[in-house]
């Protein structure tokens, strides 16, 4: 506290365990999970001096309040790292942070995020890439962007999410079910991408990126500066942007011909806080345009069986930054407004509205003057409004309480000559959840219900004939979870939750030839929601220089929604298709992931993660294609600074071992690829310049250049995998 | 310092304002302009000194619908006499939309290209193929077509495939009869094969 003020986002850190916490709004923190015993306590806060302390804990509870002294010398050194929308739960979390989101810069958010264990890429090439928690992806995870759910046209396996990973300074991965939550969808998990809070007081944060890379020639700026307002208190802004370029992606033996890309992004905020009263309102810009390797772009079946037989592209190709047809050009707007009001202490209501629109062109190889027209045209407008209320009570019950609303249109924009994919639609979704938690001691129990209603309407000509379509959809899910303090070092969160989601108008509609894949798909209009239960466990290990997680869960779904070839062959005067049909039945899928590091000695830390994933078609008694196959990334750090600097002076070699899949469906049109191997190097170094911050990243990856495949990437059928790249990445905090 | 509470049943206000709901557009139908639905192979006598002479032949493959399950196309069988030259003149149309994609073909010759496969062009001596453009480029829209005067068999499969967007550069892509048309990139826009009768 300041003048009997509360600060928020004070940090405390408990010397002994090892723990820290960072204050709320009100002034607020909770330690949890600390034994009866005799701790030192150090609070921080920019300006203010430091306090430390000694108390004993006794009982299950312990209670203090600070009073912070401000502080006219400037403090250096002090990192603040705001954890305002932590998010509570009782399901397995990992989140993406300070050095390791550093390491992760330039990347798309399926590549940073591979650094979770448990969370893979399914990938279109080297430029589009979706990420997979625990074996889902697409519409079995949601996004959301500083809180809205990012809503583009996600049902695409060749669509990458269309969000700018530099807005964020936090991504947060929640491994678990989370409909009640969330909203359908959030089958699999959902990954938060949040950018830091924004200042309250007179003070201001810059910070410059500059990334470089050998392979496609990749440079990559991105810009932010946040400021607090010295007049009115509480006020706050933002302003961040990105641009990124790359050429020709190489291979170990050759170009990977039209494969390069092109991003352009901005996002600004600004907020008001008071001790009751808290604004903000925000806008994020992402357009895209990314070529598509030519060489995966077939007429029919016999261009796509010679390519894969082949293994590679038939031509070597060359170096351009152009960007040629077969190529995706995206853009997505995001607008929100948020707000809290505090009724009285112990209730908060919250409203959040956001507007979404996302301009999706695909253009394909064409004749003529068609190739100026893109072949896939499609605009989605989302309104999505919560308005909920949460209550916290001290050291019993808190919990939330609340309306989600979500409206889409999506439209085909006329002219693209092809019949198209998916219909125009409306679709409507009202969904009402209540969730409590009760906490004492060193047990933490939630459970959550909530009830939604859809409904689409759909309208699309095909063969100059009006097709309609009216569909209704309801569901209840329910979550319970509890996360307990086993012993000092040790504890274990479970969460059993449901999760519903409803097909999909590509998986109801899809009609016809999917270009460049040569595959007919063919939708069925009467598939029923996906329902599902999944268990999540998770154990977590914490001493001194060893750490260590493990997560187990299962997750049972019926009506699981997967494109089937039916095995039959369609002959035109194109060619010949193989026919694939969207057909559903019931899915069990199981798997373990694990994290651990271990200090060897002050100057040597080792590390392994990995993920094991099995998936199968119970009724069938069959897999599914594109399951992640096992994998493991291990390696040992070197630090030579100090171990008293803050400064990071490391070097980090990693080898990630990606086992054959093994557990391949019956029916594929290519075998899975071989095991691979591949190492990478880093070198991280920080350096103090007076009240300014350098990070200086050299890293290496695929030291070797090796040459591989990997199961999960769709172009795996036509080319080999990028090759060595070294990236120079320089960051600057000022 | 303002009212906090008016501020935010204010922003509640603009909040439920701006959640008018966009609509979705009312479909419009699309003219699937790029489907291939007919090819047609005109044939005419050639007479010794090259010259295309008498009556026109005329063989189609015909899918009325385009690319549909259920739906195969329907191949005429090419009747030619042995010994004698033909001038192969070869048309693409869009019957769905009436569209002449012939000269849509011509219009890209440095992306198209014809080649001629099958039994009765490769390892037989069946048929012999020359392209014949009149442009110069290697099209084969329209091209020559030679019966063979001597062979132990009267019937064989004549392929025709249609690249789009290939290498016409590429080693061996001179070749009408090149067999590894693949290699010199692009797609195919046609794969037919019509059956071949000799008499």
């Amino acid at each position: 506290m300041e003048n009997n003020e509360p600060i928020e986002a004070a940090y405390i850190w408990v010397v002994e365990a090892s723990k820290g916490a960072v204050t709320d709004e009100t002034g607020n923190f909770t330690i949890k999970n600390l034994c009866p015993g005799t701790y030192s306590i150090t609070i921080k806060y920019l300006g203010h001096q430091e306090i430390n302390d000694s108390l004993e804990l006794v009982d299950n509870s312990f209670n203090k309040t600070y009073r912070l002294e401000e502080e006219s010398l400037n403090l250096t050194g002090v990192e603040i790292h705001g954890h305002r929308d932590a998010v509570q739960t009782t399901t397995a979390v990992t989140a993406l942070y300070g050095d390791a989101l550093l390491e992760a810069r330039g990347e798309n958010l399926g590549e940073s995020l591979k650094r979770i264990a448990g969370v893979t890429t399914f990938s279109t090439g080297n430029t589009i890439s979706k990420p997979v928690i625990h074996g889902m992806h697409s519409n079995r995870i949601m996004i959301l962007n500083n809180g809205i759910r990012l809503e583009g046209q996600q049902w695409g396996a060749e669509h990458a999410p269309e969000i700018d990973p530099f807005l964020a300074d936090e991504i947060t991965v929640i491994k678990g079910a989370e409909t009640v939550r969330y909203g359908p969808e959030a089958m699999g998990g959902v990954i938060l991408v949040n950018p830091a809070p924004l200042f309250t007081k007179k003070e201001s944060q810059s910070e410059l990126n500059l990334l470089g890379g050998t392979n496609g020639k990749l440079g990559n700026i991105a810009f932010s500066h946040s400021a607090g307002s010295g007049k009115l208190k509480g006020l706050g802004y933002r302003v961040q942007g990105s641009a990124k370029r790359a050429g020709n992606v190489k291979s170990p033996d050759y170009y990977q011909t039209n494969t390069g890309m092109s991003e352009l992004n901005f996002s600004g905020s600004l907020g008001y806080s008071s001790s009751k009263l808290g604004i903000e309102t925000y806008y994020s810009f992402f357009n895209t345009s990314i070529g598509i390797l030519r060489d995966a772009h077939t007429g029919n079946l016999s261009d796509l069986e010679e390519i894969i037989q082949n293994g590679r592209p038939f031509t070597d190709g060359s170096f351009t930054y152009t960007i040629d047809n077969p190529k995706q050009v995206v853009s997505h707007h995001l607008a929100k407004v948020k707000s809290h009001y505090h009724i009285s202490e112990n209730w908060k209501l919250n409203a959040q509205y956001g507007f979404q629109l996302n301009l999706r062109e695909e253009y394909d190889r064409r004749r003529g003057d068609l190739n100026d027209k893109p072949s896939l045209d499609l605009k989605l407008f989302t309104n999505t409004l919560d308005l909920f209320l949460d209550h916290t009570h001290k050291n019993e019950f808190s919990g939330t309480w609340g309306v989600n609303l979500i409206q889409q249109a999506n439209s085909n924009i006329p002219g693209t000559g092809i019949t198209p994919l998916i219909p125009n639609y409306d679709m409507f979704n009202l969904g009402v959840y209540l969730m409590e938690k009760y906490s004492k001691g060193p047990v933490e129990v939630e459970a959550g219900l909530r009830f939604d209603l859809r409904s689409v309407q759909t309208a699309r000509y095909v063969n100059n004939e009006l097709q309609e379509a009216d569909l209704d959809y309801q569901n209840f899910s329910a979550f319970i979870g509890g996360l307990f303090q086993l012993s000092p070092t040790l504890s274990l969160s479970s969460n059993l939750g449901s999760a519903w989601r409803p097909p999909n108008v590509n998986e109801l509609f899809s009609q016809g030839l999917h270009h460049g894949a040569a595959a007919i798909e063919i939708g069925d209009e009467n598939l029923e929601s996906e329902k599902s239960f999944k268990w999540v466990n998770e154990l977590e290990f914490d001493r001194k220089k060893l750490h260590l997680s493990l997560t187990g869960y299962a997750n049972q779904i019926q009506n699981y929604i997967y494109l089937n070839p039916t095995g039959e062959t369609v002959v035109s005067l194109r060619g010949t298709f193989n026919v694939y049909e969207y057909l559903q039945n019931t899915a069990f899928f199981y798997g373990f992931d694990f994290a651990g590091s271990y200090q060897f000695t002050e100057k040597l830390n080792g590390y392994a993660k990995g993920s094991i994933i099995r998936a199968k078609n119970t009724a069938d008694n069959n897999y599914f294609p594109f399951i992640p196959s096992d994998r493991m990334d291990w390696g040992i750090s070197i630090n030579f600074g100090e171990s008293s600097s803050a400064q990071t002076n490391k070097l980090t070699l990693s080898n990630l071992l990606v086992a054959k899949q093994k557990r391949e469906p019956d029916f594929d049109i290519a075998p899975a690829p071989a095991a691979y191997a591949l190492f990478n190097l880093a070198y991280q170094k920080g350096f103090a310049l007076e009240n300014n911050k350098l990070n200086l990243g050299i890293q290496v990856q695929n030291l070797f250049n090796s040459s591989y495949k990997e199961y999960m990437n769709r172009f795996r059928y036509f080319t080999d995998d990028i090759g060595r790249n070294i990236l120079l990445k320089i960051n600057y905090q000022f | 310092m303002f009212n906090s509470k008016k501020a935010y049943l204010l922003t509640l206000l603009i909040a439920s304002f701006s959640f008018i709901g966009c609509e979705s557009d009312d479909p419009v139908p699309e003219n699937d302009g790029e489907v291939i639905t007919d090819v047609i192979l005109n044939f005419q006598e050639l007479n010794a000194s090259g010259t295309p002479t008498g009556p026109i032949t005329t063989f189609k493959a015909a899918d009325p619908q385009g690319i549909v399950v259920g739906g195969s196309p329907t191949i005429q069988s090419v009747s030619l006499m042995k010994g004698k030259s033909y001038q192969m003149k070869i048309e693409v149309r869009n019957s769905i939309e009436n569209e002449d994609i012939t000269s849509e073909i011509l219009a890209e010759a440095d992306e198209h290209q014809f080649f001629f496969l099958g039994t009765a062009f490769v390892g037989s001596g069946f048929l012999t193929y020359a392209y014949a453009d009149p442009s110069g480029d290697l099209i084969g829209l329209v091209g020559k077509v030679t019966v063979s005067q001597s062979t132990g068999f009267n019937n064989a499969i004549m392929r025709i495939v249609l690249r789009h967007d290939l290498d016409k550069n590429f080693p061996g892509a001179s070749n009408p009869n090149f067999e590894n048309f693949v290699q010199a990139g692009g797609e195919t826009d046609l794969d037919v094969n019509f059956p071949v009768i000799v008499q």
